[in-house]
């Protein structure tokens, strides 16, 4: 494999921690130290992928600035990623650059999404992904680099730069990394991707521009419906109820009392759309009322448009009554979650 | 500005409204588009939250900037 | 020790200006919007005084339903031939 003419070469010193000073002298990190794209791991990493290096991945409408395969392989090795973790990286891109999830507003509004990345399938534990303890936080190289990779992308490629670019308000610890994978053995529905239509042994990742993370606490609660209330307050908090999209990660403990009882991912979905809401007077009042609710046709404001605006997985250690709900970057339809088969082309 | 910039290659004049925090990036995007010196309106942050008189006052300012950008 | 640059080449695009009014005299505004709050309210507030001061007419807003994303080409293209200039908002 050749490098594409299009990538520059950086001739230095063969010093590693100088080619780390070097790599932030380039302004090329997210503050933290990356490892130097290394001319060998670049290609080591470009051996993932089938397409020529410079076939692009995602364009950015606003500036014409384009990801080339080989770019974002530089990206990967300095996210500290195996090549193993490189197809879930390019499926990633390919999803964030179908129009739908609005690649320019989420990755510059003052609103400050962190790009969720949920993976599901058997690539989780092909490639030793996080899925139990500890699951949105640190300490698992997949998920932690996979996540990376997609900031030092965003940010070296497509110059989405704090202050220049990057107008967000606050940013969002989700900005460093934001990855996690589904956990199969305390899932009681189906795979979220085979929920999504995937043949069986084809993996996917889905792709959410999320404005933060909320824990979801409960120890008391007994029944879906204790649960789900819960969950279902969280997800209409003044801050972020909006007819956006939804993500809702349940632990094994919450999931496990949901199950026990049979409801099914349809009921749930069903159940936190009809009660995740606030009453119009109060939104009114508040400055938050938006058109967007109209379309609802309901006495009251409810999250999202539809029961399917809420995607569910399961996640987390198996001890702790403690679920996350995520809500949309997008007040409205302006950002919609995509998914994307990793390392196959289902739909070519 | 990316609207205005494309409008303009239409052939008729374009006035972005933006306001001073936002300024940075809009140069940004000009330049990107290949007009550095693209002249805009720069209004007082924020504009979500004013009040119906606060908006006229903004309008006044916008006014004033529009005449030039358009006929300069 | 060879590092590949992790960057790409800036795309600095091609575009030129539109000529300027001799006058704005009896000329119909067209107006943008990109939905943020009071964004229409501040294009109309402002047509109003170019209204005033130059006469002409004012479009109706025109809206794009998702700021952050350019807006349709056709979107361009109907409202160019209905009128003289546009006000664009907002930037915030």
């Amino acid at each position: 494999m050749t490098i594409s003419q299009a990538q520059q070469i950086h001739e230095i010193a063969d010093d590693p921690l100088a080619a780390m000073d070097y790599c932030y002298a380039q302004g090329w990190t997210d503050g933290l130290p990356v490892i130097p794209p290394e001319e060998g791991r670049v290609q080591a990493m470009l051996a993932m992928e089938g397409r020529p290096p410079e076939t692009v991945l995602a364009h950015h409408p606003a500036t014409g600035l384009e990801l080339t395969v080989h770019a974002a392989a530089a990206n990967a090795v300095m996210a500290g990623c195996l090549p193993e973790y490189f197809p879930i990286i390019v499926a990633a891109f390919e999803a964030m650059d179908r129009e739908p999830f609005n690649f320019h507003g989420s990755t510059v509004s003052t609103g400050g999404s962190g790009h969720l990345l949920i993976v599901s399938g058997p690539i989780v534990d092909e490639i030793n992904m996080n899925a139990g303890v500890n699951l949105f936080g640190p300490g698992n190289r997949a998920n932690a680099t996979i996540g990376r990779c997609i900031r030092l992308t965003l940010m070296n490629v497509f110059k989405i730069v704090p202050g220049i670019a990057d107008k967000s308000t606050q940013g969002n610890p989700g900005k460093y990394s934001f990855c996690i994978a589904e956990r199969a053995d305390k899932n009681p529905w189906p795979a979220l991707c085979e929920e999504l239509g995937y043949p069986e042994g084809v993996s996917s990742v889905t792709v959410f521009a999320g404005a933060g993370f909320c824990n979801v606490e409960n120890h008391g609660a007994n029944t879906p419906e204790t649960i789900l209330d819960t969950m279902a307050d969280a997800m209409a908090n003044y801050g972020c109820i909006s007819t956006g999209q939804s993500v809702v990660v349940f632990s094994p403990e919450h999931v496990e009392i949901i199950a026990r009882y049979g409801w099914s991912k349809a009921q749930v979905r069903e159940y936190l759309f009809e009660h995740a809401k606030r009453p119009r007077k109060d939104l009114e009042q508040l400055g938050k009322f938006e058109n967007g609710y109209n379309a609802q046709d309901r006495q009251d404001c409810h999250r999202g448009v539809s029961p399917d605006d809420i995607l569910i997985t399961v996640g987390g250690g198996d001890a702790g009554g403690h679920s996350a709900f995520i809500p949309s970057w997008s007040r409205g339809r302006g950002s919609m979650m995509q998914s994307q088969s990793i390392g196959v082309c289902i739909d070519c | 500005m990316h609207d205005g910039i494309t409008f303009e290659q239409m052939g008729k004049r374009a006035v972005v409204l933006c306001t001073e925090p936002f300024e940075v990036t809009a140069r940004n995007i000009a330049r990107m588009l290949g007009q550095p010196d693209y002249p805009f309106v720069i209004l007082q942050h924020p504009l979500g939250s004013l009040t119906s008189d606060e908006i006229k006052a903004r309008a006044a300012v916008a006014c004033e900037q529009a005449i030039d950008i358009l006929t300069g | 020790m060879k590092l590949v640059d992790p960057t790409v080449p800036a795309n600095i695009q091609t575009s030129k200006r539109a000529p300027a009014l001799a006058s704005l005299e009896g000329k119909t505004i067209g107006l943008l919007w990109n939905h943020k709050v009071n964004g229409d309210k501040l294009l109309n507030e402002t047509a109003a005084l170019l209204q005033s001061q130059f006469g002409g007419k004012v479009l109706p807003i025109v809206t794009k339903r998702n700021a952050g994303a350019p807006a349709p080409t056709e979107l361009l293209t109907n409202l160019a031939p209905e009128c003289d200039y546009i006000i664009t908002a907002s930037g915030d």
